[in-house]
């Protein structure tokens, strides 16, 4: 029941570790796994599955070191418990603490536990006594040495000290296990050298005393190492890495007994080893004989016959590489010649796997010749022994499997290439038979071939064309062939699309990718239309859509195609909404086509018709909105809204219009949608401190400032005169408020420059009247802030708060809404001077404050005498404060003079028909302002507003 | 020299398609990190892994004719090594995955690239390819048997051995050797301690009688036009087997020349080779050869009229190949047909089977030709049957082939003609001096590209 349970949770654990531990967390499973495996009950079987999760995902059970360090501890614990014959659980135990002590970085970090676990591992490896001699603890021992091994590959320079013991138990072990101590030993000895190669004055002695033991001789590897891997991976990289690598060097003189003779021991017993063990070996050993130049290279030479006969794989790969490290001071030319000869036949070979020829295939483009001529970046470049008899063993054929094929057909191409394709030659004669054999698969492709074959072909076809379009007689033939094949199978047009983007793509040079669009539109738009199916049109309108995007090809053809299939003749079209689509495609990419102004009419007579007679209304809708772009918009800003959805992220649009069917919409649509800003992009600040409130509407405001006297009149008169303008519903009736717009700090760049900001107002409350939206050219982040005037209009003037918005343009055609700070208006904002008739002077505006105090006072006149209040506001301010406050506060309102020091008269108009009267005093006690007001309802506004103001004067004073 | 996991799919055609096994060698991914640096991705889960894999295969998708990610006419398959495009989280390609494929089984592992990452080193110069490659089809052998097509169950039992395999071949993600096939031949014993090392591939000694069993594969491919202004085509290959019982730690000695004319090299031999044989059967060399004339001549002919198909076959054995066969049939399949109605056909020599579902024609010869060492095949197959056939992408309209079902030539007497004729010299898997194995290769030239297998009366 337990083990059923625990092999689906391992199971589900190693299928998903992140869903697995959604479910719980890493702390707890790796609890109950350590219980689970410490419990006596739990079959050792269940135990072995257990430990798959720490093997496997150590990193993701114990994320930190210290976890790590525990579980290793635990689980060495366990270890020590288990009885010996359970061998594959303490083998599978070895494993887990080998993976969790080095992806935890204990083994890096030489931590308690990890020091603990490699005397144990060498205990184990040093135990050679089998006490039941049934093998049992051999496999254990093995595996003891495999982890070893991997700890000194994780950790180079980990075991380094204990390289003679390591080879005197390579030497002493003759049972099967001994690939094991050999494996190990050989890479201690590799990462030894390479440690000595870094140290500098490191040489003979060193080397010497490194194989002999002796660790009296002073070397400090121990903390050098860690250094070492911790800093630098190269250690943990291949040597032999082409002509151009470097190989760290150890100058020991030619005299290094010692080397030589572990070597020449480890080589004689490589025979005995498993393929792949050998392999590894040799390599290992050639990264050494190559960094201390005091060791020749023939010390190989006695295993060269059985290599260069071997058919594994990697032997033979290993010998490549011992090649490329030694070249001609181990492989003769003939050496090299047999070599080739081999690649290439085993390339072929029939009883070869895939996978394998392939390698060989690439071992052949990558041969490691004795003297390279290229410098070996990592290009394909052709052996010079590859001559075009010996790679004709290679020709593809067709009944290669296709990826067989493709390589074929690209390693023939380059030999073909190399001997020159034009004349009479190998070359020529080569590249007649890749064409012959490139249309061999056109005619099955033609013929219905699989969707495989069809894919093998137009790759074929690609590797055809990248090394040889210039070849005019085949290139125009393909394009021929090509046309055809595609009349007969429409279903190809994204394979061709794709064949022409690629070719476009990676052959600028050339145009025969242009030159197939246009053979492909000739074909398309000659074809009878009478035996045209719903299918090869929705495919032809594909491929015209790809063909219109070419500036260079006249569109002509296309638009009388399109304008013949929409004719209600031909009509089979009815509705269909994806078709529709296909058909707008290809309008849309006309729309921006370079030759559009020859083709505005015939385009916008499809548009008007799609528009009228589709019988589809998205798609009908569609078509207006493209009739409508076309027929109003310029050229220019067509093209700009138009091919910005286009070209955007490349490529990839072009794809996905092929494949996603709202695709032709999306650019659109992008360009057409608002995008929404999250944060204010820019705020409107009041434009500096002129003063306020001359309404325009008031003509006469200049003539406040002339000191014009004219007979005053009478009171009533004044206030009749006056009066008699507000019967114009519209006179006086706007606060006037300026703004700058100026951008927030710290803003995306993206929106430095905008364009056609349309800023939108909405009160928040219903004392005044909506606002109309206010448009801005424009707002640069380095140009003098533009300047708008807010036109409000009170029902009551009451301070207020105005949401903003905007939307506004960036300068890639988007369109964005934004969210302003929102705009406060105080209630001072909606001060302004009472709106004089133009002829009066200072003397009637004086009549008229005291008119209206009279009025205002007495409770009688022409305000419902309910709204009339008066009110008095007391502070204590010294003389020269008030005037100052007067000064700073009043000034444009000041009816009375500023030297009539005595009492200040002052008068605010409010829209749209309040006025707020004050007399200023200094009593003995203090300054009295005196309020008059025929809107009572401002009066705790007012009294507010001067406690401020008065307030400031104090402190500013004080 | 390692791998970083190691994952094995099962799939019908595509579909049904599940991660039977995988695993993942922690510490190599460990090291993969520290190589690699700042252009380390990791190895996502399972089933990340199955969707690219399978795109990157071909294999996704199958019901969509064109898929950009799939089908993308630059993606070239040239190498061995695959890209996984991973998306998301930890974007980018994972390289090199190597993945062998046969029957229902995908095998795929991630080699380490124990180079510097950038630029992306050649595969030729990464050690843990072949060794990836080698692991793949050791397991792939194992798991499938050599016939290559087991039952769920025998695949499900092998598959839930793996963990205690791979404990062995490869426990922390270097390959050390591949799965012995079979049970260890028996009867054994250990080899007794001593200072000799005993072979790694060689798990016992022998006791008993010496015995050697050598089996013999040929493959002969033929093209043949029937025309005297086309020349004839053909090659052969094979693959030599032994199973080796001989008593005690003794050596056997092997004597290998090459023949190859054109090959003066230092090579040529011969050699004696000392040669101590693994107890289980090996493959001993595999050769591919030129003999100088088609052991089978044929002529096929087909006319099609009214929806039925006239055949005509002749066969003939040339003189130099003897008339004693185990069996001999020849295969005649048809595809992009609708299954097969009526078929009336006689044969001159042998019997006919027909087997209608798969809408093919076996035709037994037996185990000798009749005395002219000719026989014919002459009818009429309708195909009217009320489901389509097989299909083929080469063998549409009037091309079509023969095949040979099986012919097995008995006895040692094939095999010693054999090998005094090739002089084909061996190579020993798990042997500790093979000689060098050499293929005696003329290179043909280019076969024709569009081949009349059949010539249409």
């Amino acid at each position: 029941m337990m083990a059923v349970n625990w092999a689906e949770r391992i199971s589900a654990f190693s299928r998903s570790p992140s869903r697995f531990l959604s479910g719980t967390t890493a702390e707890a499973f790796l609890a109950e796994l350590l219980r689970e495996l410490r419990d006596d009950r739990a079959a050792y079987s269940v135990k072995v599955l257990l430990l798959s999760p720490l093997c496997e995902h150590p990193a993701l059970l114990c994320p930190s070191d210290s976890v790590g360090e525990e579980t290793a501890l635990e689980l060495m614990s366990v270890f020590a418990q288990c009885p010996p014959k359970s061998v594959q659980f303490r083998c599978h135990l070895l494993l887990a603490l080998t993976s969790v002590l080095v992806c935890t970085s204990c083994v890096s970090g030489r931590s308690r536990a990890s020091q603990d676990f490699l005397n144990l591992l060498l205990q184990i490896a040093e135990d050679t006594i089998d006490l039941h001699g049934d093998g049992a603890a051999r496999s254990v021992r093995a595996t003891a040495c495999d982890c070893l091994r991997e700890l000194e590959a994780c950790s180079p320079g980990l075991l380094s000290q204990r390289l003679e013991l390591l080879g005197g138990l390579r030497q002493r072990e003759a049972s099967r296990i001994h690939q094991a101590y050999a494996a190990l030993h050989t890479l201690v000895l590799r990462n030894a050298v390479y440690q000595l190669t870094q140290q500098t004055g490191a040489g003979a002695e060193h080397l010497k005393a490194l194989l002999g033991g002796n660790t009296s001789v002073a070397w400090e590897a121990e903390q050098d190492c860690s250094l070492m891997n911790d800093k630098d991976s190269a250690i943990l990289s291949s040597l032999i890495l082409g002509p151009m690598g470097t190989v760290p060097t150890l100058q020991t003189g030619p005299d290094c007994k010692e080397l030589r003779s572990v070597l020449s021991s480890l080589l004689e017993d490589s025979y005995l080893l498993t393929p792949l063990c050998q392999a590894a070996l040799l390599h290992r050993l050639t990264e050494v004989v190559s960094m201390v130049p005091g060791v020749p290279p023939a010390v190989f030479r006695a295993q060269l016959l059985r290599l260069l006969g071997t058919s594994e794989v990697c032997l033979l790969h290993t010998t490549l590489l011992m090649k490329c490290a030694f070249t001609d001071s181990l492989f003769s030319a003939e050496d090299e010649a047999f070599i080739l000869k081999r690649l290439v036949v085993l390339s072929q070979h029939p009883l070869l796997s895939t996978p394998e020829k392939l390698f060989y295939m690439d071992c052949i483009l990558h041969f490691p010749e004795n003297r390279p001529i290229s410098c070996g970046d990592g290009d394909e470049t052709l052996p010079v022994l590859l001559t075009p008899r010996l790679a004709s063993a290679l020709v593809p054929t067709v009944f290669n499997d296709s990826a067989t094929m493709l390589a074929r057909f690209n390693l023939l191409s380059l030999v073909y290439l190399e001997e020159g394709v034009e004349g009479e030659g190998e070359g020529s004669r080569g590249l007649a038979y890749l064409y012959e054999h490139l249309t061999s698969l056109l005619d099955i492709v033609q013929s219905g071939g699989s969707r495989e074959i069809i894919v093998t072909f137009f790759r074929a076809a690609f590797l055809f064309l990248f090394y040889f379009c210039q070849v005019e007689r085949y290139s125009s033939g393909l394009t021929e062939k090509l046309c055809k094949l595609y009349l007969c199978h429409t279903y190809l047009a994204p394979h061709l699309i794709n064949l022409a983007d690629q070719t476009q793509d990676r052959l600028t040079e050339s145009s025969w990718a242009v030159g197939l669009l246009k053979a492909l539109q000739v074909v398309i738009t000659k074809a009878p239309l009478a035996q045209l199916t719903l299918q090869d049109l929705s495919q032809h309108l594909k491929m015209l859509t790809r063909v219109a995007e070419e500036g260079e090809i006249p569109q002509t053809s296309t638009l009388n195609f399109l304008s013949s299939i929409i004719t209600p003749s031909s009509s089979s079209l009815s509705g269909d909404w994806r078709l529709g689509n296909s058909l707008l495609g290809v309008c849309r990419r006309l729309l921006v086509h370079p030759s559009l102004d020859s083709l505005l009419l015939p385009l916008a007579d499809i548009l008007q018709h799609l528009t009228c007679h589709y019988g589809n209304t998205d798609i009908q809708d569609h078509a207006r909105l493209y009739y409508t772009l076309l027929t109003t918009l310029s050229r220019e800003k067509l093209a700009g809204v138009l091919t910005q959805g286009l070209t955007e992220g490349g490529r990839q649009v072009k794809k996905r219009s092929l494949s996603a069917i709202m695709a032709e919409g999306e650019g659109l649509t992008s360009m057409l949608t608002i995008h929404r800003v999250e944060k204010a992009i820019f705020r409107l600040i009041e434009a500096g401190c002129e003063p306020r409130g001359e309404p325009q509407t008031e003509k006469g405001s200049d003539l406040t400032l002339n000191e014009t006297e004219s007979s005053p009149v009478e009171a009533n008169v004044a206030l009749e005169t006056y009066r008699a303008q507000f019967e114009d519903p519209n006179f006086a009736s706007e606060v006037i408020l300026d703004y700058l717009l100026t951008h927030m700090e710290a803003i995306d760049p993206h929106f430095s420059q905008l364009f056609s900001i349309r800023l939108h107002f909405n009160p928040t409350d219903n004392h005044y009247e909506e606002l109309s939206d206010i448009s801005v050219p424009c707002l640069f982040r380095e140009r003098q802030p533009p300047k708008v005037r807010l036109r409000l209009k009170p029902r009551r003037p009451y301070p207020t708060t105005l949401h903003a918005s905007a939307i506004f343009t960036t300068q890639d055609g988007l369109s964005w809404h934004t969210v302003l700070p929102d705009i406060h208006v105080a209630f001072q904002q909606a001060f302004m001077s009472p709106p004089a008739p133009p002829a009066w002077g200072r003397g009637d505006k004086r009549t008229l404050f005291e008119g209206l105090w009279d009025e205002i006072s007495s409770e009688g006149g022409l305000n419902d005498p309910a709204d009339c209040a008066t009110s008095l506001f007391c502070c204590q301010l010294k003389e020269a404060a008030l005037i100052a406050l007067v000064k700073k506060h009043f000034l444009s309102y000041l009816i009375s003079d500023l030297s009539d020091e005595e009492e200040f008269k002052v008068l605010f108009y409010l829209p749209p028909l309040s006025h707020i009267l004050l007399k200023i005093r200094t009593e003995e006690d203090a300054v009295h302002f005196n309020i008059a007001t025929d809107n009572w309802q401002l009066l705790p506004h007012i009294s507010s507003y001067l406690l401020t103001i008065t307030s400031l004067q104090e402190d500013a004073d004080g | 020299m390692s791998v970083r996991a190691l994952w094995i799919i099962s799939h019908e055609k595509g579909e049904n398609v599940s991660v039977r096994f995988s695993r993942r060698f922690a510490t190599v991914e460990h090291r993969a990190k520290s190589l690699a640096g700042s252009s380390y991705i990791a190895v996502p889960e399972e089933n990340t892994v199955l969707q690219l894999l399978l795109t990157e295969l071909g294999l996704s998708d199958s019901e969509k004719s064109y898929v950009a990610l799939r089908d993308d006419c630059l993606h070239r398959q040239r190498s061995p090594a695959m890209e996984l495009r991973v998306d998301g989280p930890g974007k980018g390609t994972l390289w090199p995955v190597l993945a062998i494929s046969q029957g229902p089984l995908i095998l795929a592992c991630l080699p380490l690239v124990d180079a510097p990452a950038e630029p992306r080193p050649p595969l030729a110069s990464l050690l843990s390819v072949s060794q990836g490659l080698t692991l793949l089809a050791g397991l792939q052998t194992f798991l499938l048997g050599s016939g290559g097509k087991p039952d769920s169950e025998g695949l499900a039992s092998r598959l839930a051995m793996l963990p205690a395999i791979l404990l062995q071949v490869c426990p922390l993600g270097s390959p050390l050797d591949v799965p012995i096939l079979g049970a260890p031949a028996t009867p054994t014993v250990p080899i007794p301690a001593g200072n000799q090392k005993q072979p790694v591939w060689k798990t016992g000694l022998h006791r008993g009688r010496a015995v050697v069993n050598v089996a013999l594969i040929e493959t002969v491919r033929s093209m043949q036009y029937g025309n005297r202004s086309r020349q004839d085509l053909w090659d052969v290959y094979g693959t030599v087997t032994c199973k080796v019982r001989h008593p005690g730690s003794s050596l056997c000695h092997l004597t290998a020349s090459s023949v190859d004319n054109y090959d003066g090299s230092a090579f040529s031999g011969p050699y004696k080779f000392p040669f101590s044989p693994p107890l289980e059967p090996f493959r001993l060399c595999s050769y591919t050869s030129q003999v100088p004339v088609p052991p089978i001549l044929g002529s096929y002919r087909l006319k099609e009229e009214e929806n039925q198909l006239h055949v005509s076959v002749t066969l003939k054995l040339h003189e130099s190949v003897k008339n004693s066969f185990e069996y001999c049939e020849a295969h005649l399949p048809f595809f992009n047909r609708d299954q097969m109605g009526v078929v009336d056909v006689k044969v001159s020599s042998g019997q006919l089977d027909v087997s209608k579902e798969k809408n093919l024609l076996i035709w037994a010869l037996g185990q000798k030709f009749p005395k002219s060492r000719e026989v014919t095949m002459e009818g009429k197959i309708s195909f009217s049957g009320p489901t389509p056939g097989p299909t083929d992408s080469l063998c549409t309209e009037l091309t079509a082939y023969i095949k040979r079902g099986g012919w097995a030539v008995k006895g040692q007497a094939a095999l010693a003609s054999v090998l005094a004729t090739k002089g084909s010299s061996f190579r020993a898997g798990r042997s500790p001096c093979p000689p060098p194995h050499h293929h005696q290769s003329v290179p043909p030239p280019p076969f024709d590209p569009d081949p009349a297998l059949s010539t249409s009366g």
